[in-house]
């Protein structure tokens, strides 16, 4: 099977993946008893009114043809209109999706910098007290959820040593922009970004630091390590030049999929940081029935995981020649 | 012969439960008690059934959680088997309100001025007219003479004579019980009290109150005070289902004709001066200030004012039932004359006081009034509209023109989460907050002298509904009996922290012009609910399970203890 053929048939895959996550979510969310006049239903003067309301937004149709009407909608790229707030969904879910994305990909890179040449280390040094308590710090972090992290740390910045503000993502008051270099490049989005990006940074970073771990005690055993050290190399150019880099490949995987995973954001961190993003838009639009927002935020997240691993796969092929297409 | 009725009964009973339970489990269960009959020679009827027990999950709501939990425990130590339904917020009003499937509903109703009149919780909450799918009488609460009553606290315009007819109302709502009203539950709202001299919080409102906002005195040095709330305004737009924050700062940006005072009564805004009523209560006369403008400059007229009103009866989802009785508007100069079908003693409080003027200049242009906005949120009220992004802030600032200023320059609402907003209360991030902080929370704020607790009372109260739709919560005896377990002190002073109060009414204490403090009492005393079920005939069997008395007859029960007393 040549290259081609592959990538055509994971793509193909990949709409099967994708039009069975579509079809899952919108029967899922069906099933959830309410709908989005649930809220209002004291306010309706009486039944008529929120009769109304549910015809105006087509929840009186059968099932399949409002599946049928809304996968057609999705064809033509939209995601229709919030029920809640009566605007595009688009017009929601972008502000809170880019400040997802701004927020989780710091942490990554945090998490998978640091993560990498910590557990290249700990290979490295395997049996010193150094890895010993390496991967119990690792573990320990891993095994912390997500919120108390972050709490522990609001208690030592924010409330100890006064240095970074408790939420948001920008001062109070300051001017509502939607261009990218002043609404993310100035030094008071940094402040509100450094909490929750290490937050995330502490829960991802086990990940790639203990695989990373585990393929350097495989690549050390290997003869090239030994050559490289008998050449007279300094310990560290070994290490991080040679050994770490041979051990890179399979966390290429593991960061796409986390990757994938981040653009849903963490409903936790967003959470405990007032984080305006598209994770807490998510859980609020579920209990409130808001089914195109709520469709939307778990598309976003689920599309992103599915073409992430894509991307993984193919990326596999050039980083490992070894890789067959099978 | 009683015991021929017993059976006949029982069967028919039996055959009911089948369908409810399944039969294998109600055929073993009923041959029990066959035996049991027998042996300890004591004559009962059926089982009552199991109650169907809806409350919130303790993520939805916290206190009323433990309260449904305490309620649960005292039925099932009175005899009664409880089925506990916890449920989380949409659900719970799916499954209660829309559905009406439940037995009881611990649920409440929120308080905001507009609700200070009576009418809305005596009228629309008891009135048969409104028990239908999502109706605001979720109780199924149907007695003819209530109607009456509660019909001529609409129509009544003398206000002596409505006040008799608002305490006769709740004393026969308390004899009834078709609802257990259990608590004001009142709250505390924290501020800055470094960057802000004063604050004013509303009754039911704290300070989420328009006086507080008008009112409110920051320190000399502050220009911008910024207000913390637990979700995001949904829309600005009236013609649109609005939750209360919404209505919160939508007066904030637009003006009524009336404005309803720190009491709650609608006294004159945009009018000059009360409205001229004709001697037969049809005709509604009112005159507008001269020279109040919009936010970008235009003058505020009567013909904004008729337009407003027009568009609200066509398209507002809420305040269209308002101005269903409005036959016709007209203007003559500076007055505005509404002309009704028929009296209407809420006209002032439920129209007048709560449909906003909005710039016909801007409006009559917007073809689809319901899905589209003013971008710009031109109104006339004392705040404008300045920019906003959803779940991260709004910006509103001071109207200098308007004829009541209010003192804060620069009002910006933060959305959040709860606790992350109390925190920003305590690194002084934030300088106002209204949602209530946990019991432990308070403690913590207390201890910061910096930090200002605003206290309020409420309007709103919780309650558990009977569902009077089903045959076992017909008798007004069993459910005054189910109310004696309901243990309102224990929720207020334990559970609360002691914040709010008890109440026996749907009127509340704080409001003492309508409030009858005369009424039936129950609160969790489970020897009165005993010698209430004793009384009644009911009966307990040798496993202590409470049955219906021997003679029992579903369509001979009293319903109601109002219409003898």
């Amino acid at each position: 099977m040549g290259l081609r053929e592959y990538v055509i048939r994971r793509v193909f895959q990949l709409i099967l993946t994708l039009w069975t996550l579509v079809t899952l979510l919108f029967i899922l969310f069906r099933m959830v008893p309410g709908d989005p006049t649930s809220r209002f239903v004291m306010d309706y003067p009486s039944d008529a009114e929120r009769q109304a309301r549910i015809e105006e937004l087509g929840l009186n149709e059968p099932l399949y043809i409002q599946y049928i009407e809304y996968m057609g909608q999705l064809l033509q790229g939209e995601f229709g209109d919030s029920a809640h707030y009566r605007q595009p969904v688009s017009e929601i879910i972008f502000p809170l999706f880019l400040n997802t994305i701004v927020l989780m990909f710091t942490a990554l890179i945090i998490a998978y910098t640091v993560g990498i040449l910590f557990g290249a280390a700990m290979g490295w040094f395997r049996g010193s007290r150094f890895e010993r308590v390496g991967i119990i710090a690792t573990l320990v972090a891993r095994a912390s959820p997500e919120f108390w992290i972050g709490i522990i740390l609001v208690w030592i910045f924010v409330f100890q040593l006064g240095l970074f503000p408790r939420s948001g993502i920008g001062g109070y008051g300051g001017e509502l922009t939607m261009n990218f270099v002043d609404r993310y490049i100035n030094f008071d989005f940094l402040r509100h970004l450094i909490l929750p990006a290490l937050t995330g940074a502490i829960v991802y970073l086990a990940t790639p630091a203990l695989l990373m771990r585990n393929t350097m005690l495989e690549v050390l055993k290997a003869d090239f390590v030994e050559i490289k050290q008998a050449e007279g190399l300094p310990e560290r150019t070994v290490l991080y030049k040679h050994a770490a880099r041979n051990s890179i490949l399979p966390l290429v995987t593991v960061a796409a999929i986390a990757t994938g995973a981040a653009m849903g954001g963490s409903v936790i961190i967003e959470t405990v940081f007032n984080w305006p993003g598209v994770g807490r838009e998510m859980v609020a639009s579920v209990s409130r029935n808001d089914y195109p927002v709520a469709m939307a935020a778990f598309l976003l997240m689920g599309t992103s995981v599915i073409v992430m691993n894509f991307v993984a796969d193919i990326l596999y092929l050039y980083l490992d020649p070894r890789v067959k297409y099978e | 012969m009683s015991y021929a009725v017993m059976t006949s009964n029982s069967r028919r009973r039996f055959l009911q439960t089948i369908g409810a339970a399944g039969a294998v489990g109600t055929a073993a269960l009923a041959g029990c008690f066959g035996v049991d009959d027998d042996e300890d020679d004591v004559e009962v009827g059926d089982e009552v059934p199991e109650l169907q027990f809806v409350f919130p999950t303790s993520g939805s709501n916290p206190d009323r959680n433990e309260l449904g939990g305490f309620i649960s425990e005292n039925l099932e130590e009175l005899g009664f088997e409880v089925d506990r339904q916890e449920l989380d917020f949409d659900p719970q009003i799916q499954q209660a309100t829309v559905d009406l499937d439940f037995g009881l509903n611990l649920s409440g109703w929120g308080g905001t001025p507009e609700r200070i009149d009576p009418g809305i919780f005596l009228y629309d909450m008891h009135h048969s007219s409104n028990t239908g799918e999502g109706g605001r009488n979720g109780a199924g609460y149907e007695n003819p003479d209530y109607d009456e009553i509660a019909e001529a606290i609409m129509a009544e315009t003398d206000q002596e004579a409505r006040r008799e007819l608002v305490m006769e109302a709740q004393e026969w709502l308390a004899m009834d019980q078709s609802r257990c009203y259990i608590a004001n539950e009142g709250g505390v709202h924290p501020y800055n009290a470094e960057r802000l001299e004063s604050v004013n919080p509303g009754l039911g409102e704290g300070l989420n109150g328009f006086w507080n906002f008008m009112e409110a005195e920051p320190a000399d040095d502050v220009d911008q005070v910024t207000f913390g709330y637990s979700s995001d305004i949904f829309s600005l737009n009236p013609m649109q289902d609005l939750t209360t924050p919404d209505r919160q700062f939508i007066r904030l940006l637009y003006d009524p004709l009336y404005r309803f005072d720190e009491g709650g009564i609608p006294t004159p805004w945009l009018a000059v001066d009360e409205p001229d009523v004709s001697d037969d209560g049809t005709t509604f006369t009112v005159e507008i200030r001269e020279g109040h403008t919009f936010h970008d400059g235009e003058e505020v007229t009567t013909e904004d004012v008729k337009f407003s009103y027009e568009l609200f009866a066509e398209y507002s989802p809420t305040y269209a039932t308002y101005l269903s009785g409005v036959e016709d508007i007209e203007t003559d100069g500076n007055e505005i004359i509404f002309q009704l079908e028929e009296p209407d003693a809420t006209f002032a409080s439920n129209a007048l006081g709560q449909i906003y003027v909005f710039p016909m200049h801007i409006w009559e242009d917007i073809d689809d009034p319901v899905n589209e906005d003013d971008e710009d949120y031109i109104g006339s009220g004392p705040f404008q509209f300045d920019d906003w992004e959803r779940e991260v802030e709004m910006q509103l600032s001071r109207f200098d023109d308007h004829f009541e200023p209010p003192n804060i320059e620069r009002l910006i609402r933060v959305p959040g989460d709860e606790d992350a907003l109390v925190d920003n209360i305590e690194s002084y991030e934030i300088d106002m907050l209204g949602v209530n902080p946990t019991t432990t929370q308070i403690d913590r704020l207390e201890d910061d002298e910096n930090i200002g607790m605003a206290q309020f009372d409420a309007v709103g109260h919780a309650f558990m509904n009977y569902n009077m739709r089903r045959d076992h919560y017909k008798d007004v005896q069993l459910r005054r009996a189910i109310s004696h377990c309901v243990p309102k002190t224990e929720f207020v002073e334990e559970i609360r922290g002691g914040q709010g109060s008890v109440t026996h009414s749907p009127i509340a204490p704080a409001i003492e012009e309508w409030h009858n403090p005369d009424v039936d009492e129950f609160d969790g005393d489970l020897d009165a609910a005993r010698e209430t079920l004793e009384d009644a005939g009911y009966v307990w069997d040798s496993d202590g399970r409470i049955h219906y008395p021997p003679d029992w007859d579903d369509d001979d029960v009293q319903m109601f203890l109002s219409v003898d007393g």
